[in-house]
């Protein structure tokens, strides 16, 4: 267990000791949600979407994370690879990196939409904070699900990141408050969770089904999170 | 251009193409971004101010078009020119070290992202024009082949200065805040506001816009900004690369 903190924690510290890192995920997000919060209502009137005011903007702020959260999970497994396999041979084992590393993960999504919650609070306001916090959570958690897939299949930093961006551009543009509500919207992976974000920035509750779709959606994502950095960890065979 | 630097080319190119995905990625992005964007949009009217100052009523579906072009190449070529130059400033020093200019060693690397965001840019106004027909196709084409050499340029800065995965965050978010939201005439009253000019989607901005949806051309000063953003950063990049490589 200690070994997995104090792995997990060096994680941490070696993706924020870069100080433009840190302030890109500080800005970043506080920016787009700022930014976004204005034009989000008519971006989705002008895709026939519903979304609208302190929704669209609680919407934005679920974007911003989710986009960093991608980025920040395909790079955690595209770029560690090697130093990851090092320490799994070295006597930490496959899973505990996995392990440490999903720690890390989480963390750094918590960061991510702490920032995008405050600015939003601060910029439009929130009805339900811990209800909006938890949503924006979620779709960074997913987020981090599915950059470390993409990372697990590409190496390239290139294509990877245009991956998550492609993955990310459909399921935003799909979702509900959006474009429309049926066909392929319904397997985006953050449609339940946009639902309860809209929910929560509308200042209503959600029904207890929303919730559990995704709960099961996020605990599926870091499922496989944690079997691409068990993966990509693992010692291979001579 | 001598026959090492022309050798430093056609390796360039070959890394590039012997990475399937990113060819796929390249074609498949901007089709697919470009034509789902139209498809899905409302065709509401929309009354824009154009950089003369004259008011066009058109709709949000032609915007929307209109708009895609320069967000999808600003967005790839910011992102190629983040690794391109990542992946020069890991390989060339050795380049030189080997007996390579600092400038031989750049110039392919400039030569690389310069096509790719051409290849970009051929797709995406190509996807395009099979729904929206710009008013006057040379102002339009002009803007967005500045709006993707700024960000080209901006991704290689940013590359060479704050890191893969620094430059990649902001490579992400940079063209959709400024050219996807600041100076887009979907929103806002039609126009951007004052403080969107200080961004640098502003002049290619203007610059397209003009074309698209005029076929006088009143965007003189516009395209003046975004030259000298151009002039400003490629010289950034440049002098920036050349203390990279020659510094150690």
């Amino acid at each position: 267990m200690t070994a997995v903190a104090t792995s997990g924690f060096e994680f941490l510290r070696e993706h924020l000791r870069a100080r433009m890192t840190l302030a890109m995920l500080v800005v970043l997000p506080a920016l787009f949600v700022l930014v976004s919060a204005s034009v989000l209502g008519e971006f989705a009137a002008a895709l026939g979407g519903s979304v609208a005011g302190n929704s669209a903007s609680a919407l934005g702020a679920g974007w911003a994370a989710a986009f960093l959260a991608g980025a920040l999970g395909f790079f955690q497994v595209a770029s560690s690879r090697g130093a990851d396999r090092r320490l799994a041979l070295a006597g930490m084992g496959a899973a505990r990196v996995a392990a440490a590393r999903i720690a890390a993960s989480v963390a750094l999504a918590v960061l991510i939409s702490v920032v995008a919650l405050l600015t939003l609070q601060l910029s439009s306001g929130v009805a339900h904070p811990p209800h909006a916090f938890a949503a924006i959570l979620i779709f960074a958690l997913i987020y981090v699900g599915i950059g470390t897939l993409v990372g697990s299949l590409i190496s390239d930093p290139l294509e990877g990141s245009l991956t998550v961006a492609f993955v990310f551009l459909i399921d935003a543009f799909s979702g509900p408050g959006m474009s429309g509500s049926n066909g392929i919207a319904q397997l985006m992976p953050t449609r339940k969770a946009a639902d309860v974000l809209i929910a929560a920035g509308a200042g209503q509750g959600s029904p207890s089904g929303d919730w559990i779709a995704v709960g099961l959606t996020t605990f599926g994502a870091l499922l496989l999170a944690a079997l691409a950095f068990w993966l990509s960890a693992r010692p291979r065979s001579s | 251009m001598n026959g090492r630097a022309s050798t430093a080319t056609r390796m360039g190119f070959r890394e590039q193409l012997r990475r399937p995905l990113l060819l796929v990625l390249l074609v498949g992005l901007p089709f697919l971004f470009i034509s789902w964007s139209i498809a899905i949009t409302e065709p509401t009217p929309r009354l824009i101010t154009l950089p003369g100052g004259e008011q066009v009523l058109t709709t949000m579906k032609d915007l929307h078009g209109a708009i895609m072009v320069p967000i999808t190449v600003g967005f790839l070529a910011g992102l190629i020119g983040l690794f391109v130059i990542r992946s020069a400033l890991e390989s060339d020093r050795r380049l030189v070290l080997a007996g390579f200019s600092p400038g031989e060693a750049i110039a392919p690397r400039l030569i690389v992202l310069l096509s790719a965001t051409l290849v970009v840019l051929g797709v995406s106004l190509a996807v395009m024009a099979l729904d929206f027909t710009p008013a006057a196709w040379a102002p339009f084409v002009a803007g967005n082949l500045l709006a993707g050499l700024i960000y080209g340029a901006i991704g290689a800065l940013a590359g060479a200065t704050i890191g893969r995965l620094g430059g990649a965050y902001l490579m992400f978010f940079l063209p959709m805040l400024d050219i996807g939201v600041a100076q887009n005439p979907m929103f806002f009253d039609g126009a951007p506001q004052g403080w969107a000019a200080f961004l640098p989607g502003y002049g290619p901005t203007r610059v397209l816009l003009e074309g698209a949806f005029s076929q006088g051309f009143d965007a003189a000063g516009a395209l003046l900004v975004a030259l000298a953003w151009l002039l400003g950063l490629a010289i950034a990049v440049i002098v920036l690369l050349r203390r990279s490589l020659a510094g150690r």
